[in-house]
């Protein structure tokens, strides 16, 4: 279905604050025909270079507000905040000193949960040029 | 353009999903693709399309009945869903999925839609979906708010079932019960498959099924249907164990080799009483026919029956085909539009 598309390569770029590299983000396309709750993400999970993002470093960011990812997996996170179809939900890494501008191997694992079939995954790697 | 027909023409903008995901059309592209079509009914997901989903204000209600105006068109339905399993380790209660199907009903009825196609728990048969959607006792709880508001709930009967299928029934005994003739039968043409559409060849193959042996089962499939007898997978299995399936093929094959249509008879016989009609299809065969529902006969059935209401255009065919490029949907969905009229004698 949208597998191929839902790791985009639309505003990865690393995050500064106050002349620092601070961490990176990358944009995320929902794996489903409609949007979903924001709590209905089973599983968000990153690869850079072969390496593991720890969850514990991501942070959601969605329609102008930012939540650890970690909580966006408790089970009682509003169920009101939409992914919305075809919007993208920007995930930032926190790292110091972020990423090389450049080329980065990024693979990224998708899973939402639905309500009439079983949880699915869909999982896309790509080359993404980081600013 | 409204029109006073029996059975009337509409779009369910789950067809043009990936000109939404995509950003080629917004919600006001994909109304003016399905009004181009020739359509006069719009089916919408309000999971999809409305951005401030699951709320609706009044200026988004403004802007939809402009839009309805503006292409002469109406909402026809909006699609309900049941998304109990909310948390990794807790479900809605009942109250909660009770509260949330509310939420769908009173949307509808502020859109202007008089239907909602309720997810409810037997839609594609049991024993798939990992939670308890809508059941009959959710459906009891809905009956007095849908009674108030006038909005029909309609059960879509999806492939592997069938609008006759006896799990159907207990909805309509406890709306019979309550007097409150608010929950119908509606009818998806997935029931109707005679073989699987060629839509889906290619992805599989991509998955690693082997063609020959997808084309020679859908063409075994295509020439039972054509010669009026029942395709019976066990009588070509030994050819097919000769074609040396794979692990993928083995996976695929008990699924698609189960195709074999409802019978059109029982279609006319319950057609009066249906209550909303998805038009499933995949693809086009070379003469412009679906390449594996008999619409000419699905539409015969309907027609003959005395069905009144709406034949809204499903496309599921961007699903299968577009791992691999772009599927040109408003073509689809034109020339869809274009075959029932044809079926329906409004061609001419």
């Amino acid at each position: 279905m949208y597998d191929n598309h839902i790791l985009t390569d639309v505003g990865c770029r690393n995050v500064w604050e106050n002349g620092k590299k601070v961490g990176y983000g990358v944009n995320l396309k929902i794996n489903y025909y409609r949007g979903l709750p924001l709590c209905c993400v089973d599983e968000i999970a990153l690869e850079v270079d072969g390496e593991k993002v720890d969850p514990a470093d991501m942070v959601v960011q969605h329609r102008g507000r930012e939540y650890p990812y970690l909580e966006i997996l408790k089970d009682d996170f509003p169920t009101d905040f939409y992914w919305v179809f075809g919007e993208m939900l920007r995930v930032v890494i926190k790292k110091e000193n972020g990423i090389a501008q450049g080329r980065h191997q990024v693979k990224l694992k998708l899973a939402t949960r639905r309500s009439y079939t079983p949880t699915m995954s869909a999982t896309c790697e790509k080359t993404l040029t980081f600013a | 353009m409204k029109t006073n027909r029996d059975i009337k023409l509409g779009v369910s903008l789950y067809s043009y999903q990936d000109n939404y995901y995509f950003h080629k059309h917004d919600l006001e592209g994909c109304i003016a693709a399905a009004a181009g079509s020739g359509a006069e009914g719009i089916e919408v997901f309000a999971d999809s399309m409305i951005a401030e989903w699951p709320y609706i204000t009044d200026a988004f209600v403004d802007k939809w009945n402009g839009l309805m105006a503006r292409y002469g068109v109406e909402q026809v339905c909006l699609d309900h869903f049941a998304d109990r399993a909310m948390w990794k380790n807790k479900q809605l209660s009942d109250d909660q999925l009770f509260e949330r199907s509310s939420m769908y009903i009173k949307a509808a009825r502020k859109l202007g839609c008089s239907t909602v196609r309720i997810l409810h728990n037997e839609h594609i048969g049991t024993g798939f979906s990992p939670v308890r959607l809508t059941d009959v006792k959710e459906v009891e709880r809905l009956l007095p708010l849908c009674a108030e508001l006038g909005v029909m709930m309609a059960l879509e009967c999806h492939a592997p079932t069938t609008i006759d299928d006896s799990i159907h029934e207990p909805y309509l005994e406890v709306a019979e019960k309550l007097g409150m003739p608010f929950v119908g039968l509606q009818a998806d043409f997935s029931s109707y498959e005679y073989c699987f559409s060629k839509a889906g060849i290619g992805m599989m193959v991509r998955q690693g099924a082997t063609e020959e042996i997808l084309h020679f089962v859908r063409n075994s499939q295509r020439e039972a249907y054509f010669n009026g007898v029942p395709f019976v997978y066990d009588e070509i299995k030994h050819l097919v164990e000769k074609m040396n399936p794979n692990e993928v093929d083995r996976k695929i094959l008990p699924r698609i080799a189960k195709k074999s249509p409802a019978s059109y008879e029982t279609l006319k016989k319950y057609a009066s009483k249906l209550v909303y009609v998805h038009g499933k299809f995949f693809d086009f065969d070379e003469n412009g026919q679906v390449d594996n529902i008999d619409y000419p006969k699905v539409l015969q059935a309907l027609q003959e029956g005395g069905y009144k209401g709406y034949i809204s255009s499903e496309f599921e065919g961007n699903r299968s085909m577009n791992d691999i490029g772009w599927v040109d949907e408003i073509e689809y969905v034109r020339k869809h539009q274009a075959l029932m009229r044809d079926c329906l004698g409004y061609n001419g």
